[in-house]
């Protein structure tokens, strides 16, 4: 298929059209102050001037809270009702390539051999159409984790910035090129003459080598270095880095209502918590936060790539910005990567 | 849609006391084709709902060669096992399983069995022991040991005066030091002492051992002693779990999961793990 443009001034159009079947238009918007991925119903909502966004879009995937089954309690019995979810079509517009690649990512937890049909039916109603990055921040990394600004990865459409107010377009997917076909009053030819902005540079961390990272964690022994305790000591166990991070997918599942009725919750959860692996024993595999502060960096750079051939990292640098105590996830990669 | 967070429903048919705030359950799926289609095997582990307070994860206690129900015995000590307790006969609990793999048993034919466990250890491989005992001719001599911190605390009282009747095999009790009544007939001592001193032969052996981490420690060590070799040494981990399907993220120790690779191992695969117990 070949490019498309897609100008700005087509995008309300294409908010207005996909509104009036259904559709869920994600796009950057304000709220309190910065940036997220959250829904509009206008075009004058979209912020397009952004670096990133301060949530992930994974909550569209992976909803932060989700109902699975409701259950009545009567004399006679329980009655139990699965939940059937019917999602809509939902366009994720101005994902960064980062994010596009935290959706393989998410899908591979969720799908090793149990399916997680809550996740699959989502998913396969998203449309991932990403921005390429033109501008970035001290806490972006993604060349370290052998990404780019303007990587493809998990994209459906992948779009790039010109230089006068439009997008040249690239649908990367069968998924992408439908939508694209479908609307193909908004995506039109692509011009013969155009100029791209210059995509973001991103520097790679000179002292980080992610495959030095995931050799040395393949070896246990590794696993008791006094460098984690170090590390991670000044680690509150606020757990906002896995909330904030496209593909930590940890949850509870936890029952709601009254005596009598009531709903079974799926909600996420975070490793950093200290109950989240409390037995109730009492004894707790990882009693301290350096512990379990290593779980999540070996869940990055081990368990991701090792168990589901994906990356549990891709450089976002949200884990960074929203740290309180900035315990930055790059300075530990670059310490690990020194590791004799 | 198929949706794997659903638990079957099932009756509770009977409640047994077997310590002080421990039951078993034994439990009918209500759906009649879900009571005939169902199967598992010998180690393997469920999630056991009370509904309008949660799951909770315990393994399959009783055995598969058992056919028409399943049974769970657990301890009362928090939200979810405390809401089990006040269930009564005739009420509805909820499960979702099996999962997880299970002990080999079939490779153990002509095998001499060993089974060593202490406390809330022994309902795991109570499923072990009826499934060798329900086709005893399968294998060699069968050898128990089991302990707890009281007599009280001895879980399984009228099995383990059943299996001390029987001929063909060799039961050890024991208490903790502190822990036996005037009329106890068992030994006293810690179960690794015990076992230590039984010395079972580790010849065309299999051991089997559950029981708390401080007990299982020093199991280890006491075969270790008597000569079994890391392969022929089999336990269960438990860790907390939430999904039973690999996806919630807790149940790992190191980047294994116990949901879903485990929770049967042997020790050899223990010793090679990440230190996270």
């Amino acid at each position: 298929m070949a490019n498309k443009l897609l100008k700005k001034e087509n995008l309300g159009k294409l908010i207005d059209t996909l509104s009036g079947e259904g559709s869920i238009f994600v796009a950057p918007r304000m709220d309190a102050r910065q940036v997220v991925y959250a829904p509009v119903e206008k075009m004058d909502e979209i912020v397009f001037d952004y670096i990133i966004p301060i949530n992930s879009f994974k909550e569209f995937l992976f909803p932060q809270t989700e109902t699975v089954a409701a259950f009545s309690i009567h004399k006679e019995g329980v009655d139990l009702r699965g939940v059937e979810i019917e999602p809509k079509e939902t366009v994720i517009f101005g994902s960064r390539p980062c994010d596009a690649a935290s959706v393989a990512s998410l899908r591979a937890v969720f799908n090793w051999d149990f399916k997680d049909e809550f996740y699959n039916r989502r998913e396969d109603k998203a449309v991932v159409m990403t921005v390429a990055c033109t501008k970035a921040d001290e806490s972006c990394f993604c060349t370290t984790v052998n990404l780019t600004p303007d990587s493809p990865n998990g994209s459906d459409i992948l779009l790039k910035e010109t230089n006068d107010n439009g997008y040249i377009v690239e649908a990367l997917t069968d998924k992408g090129k439908k939508f694209v076909e479908r609307f193909n009053n908004i995506f039109t030819p692509q011009p013969s003459a155009f100029s791209l902005q210059p995509i973001a540079d991103v520097k790679h961390i000179v002292g980080a080598d992610v495959k030095k990272i995931q050799e040395w964690l393949k070896d246990t022994k590794n696993y008791e270095n006094p460098i984690w305790a170090e590390l991670a000591r000044k680690c509150i166990g606020c757990g906002a880095c896995t909330f904030a991070c496209p593909t930590c997918h940890c949850f509870d599942i936890v029952d709601e209502g009254s005596a009598f009725e009531g709903e079974r919750i799926k909600n996420w959860d975070a490793c950093q918590f200290e109950f989240f692996t409390l037995h109730t024993s009492g004894h707790n595999p990882r009693d301290t936060q350096y512990k379990r502060w290593r779980n999540r960096f070996m869940c990055k750079f081990n368990f991701y790539p090792n168990k589901f051939s994906s990356r549990g990292c891709v450089g976002c640098g949200r884990c960074i910005r929203v740290c309180p105590v900035r315990l930055d996830i790059t300075e530990v990669m670059e310490e690990v990567s020194n590791q004799p | 849609m198929n949706n794997i967070y659903l638990p079957y429903l099932t009756t509770i048919e009977d409640i047994y006391e077997e310590a002080p705030d421990v039951r078993t359950f034994r439990l009918v799926f209500k759906d009649e084709k879900v009571r005939d289609a169902f199967d598992f095997k010998t180690g393997q582990f469920g999630l056991y709902s009370a509904f309008g307070a949660g799951e909770s994860t315990f393994c399959i206690a009783s055995s598969p060669t058992r056919k028409g129900y399943i049974q769970c015995t657990f301890r009362k000590g928090g939200r979810v096992t405390g809401a089990l307790t006040d269930l009564g006969v005739g009420d509805t609990m909820g499960f979702r399983g099996p999962y997880g793999n299970w002990f080999p048993v079939n490779e153990w034919k002509g095998k001499n069995i060993v089974f060593i466990a202490g406390g809330i250890g022994l309902p795991p491989v109570r499923s072990v022991i009826w499934n060798c005992l329900d086709r005893r001719e399968d294998f060699g001599e069968i050898t128990i040991v089991y302990g707890a911190k009281s007599v009280a605390d001895l879980v399984y009282k009228n099995e383990l005066a059943q299996w001390s009747q029987m001929s063909d095999i060799k039961l050890v009790q024991t208490v903790d030091p502190g822990g036996e009544t005037s009329d106890w007939k068992g030994k006293i001592g810690f179960v690794p002492t015990v076992l230590e001193q039984t010395a079972p032969s580790p010849k065309d052996a299999i051991a089997i051992t559950c029981g708390p981490p401080i007990m299982i420690k020093f199991v280890l060590q006491a075969l270790e002693k008597l000569g079994f070799s890391s392969e022929q040494v089999y336990t269960t981990l438990e860790n907390k779990m939430k999904c039973g399907v690999g996806k919630c993220g807790r149940c790992n120790v190191g980047d294994i999961y116990i949901c879903k690779e485990g929770p049967v191992y042997t020790a050899a695969e223990v010793k090679r793990m990440y230190n996270d117990f």
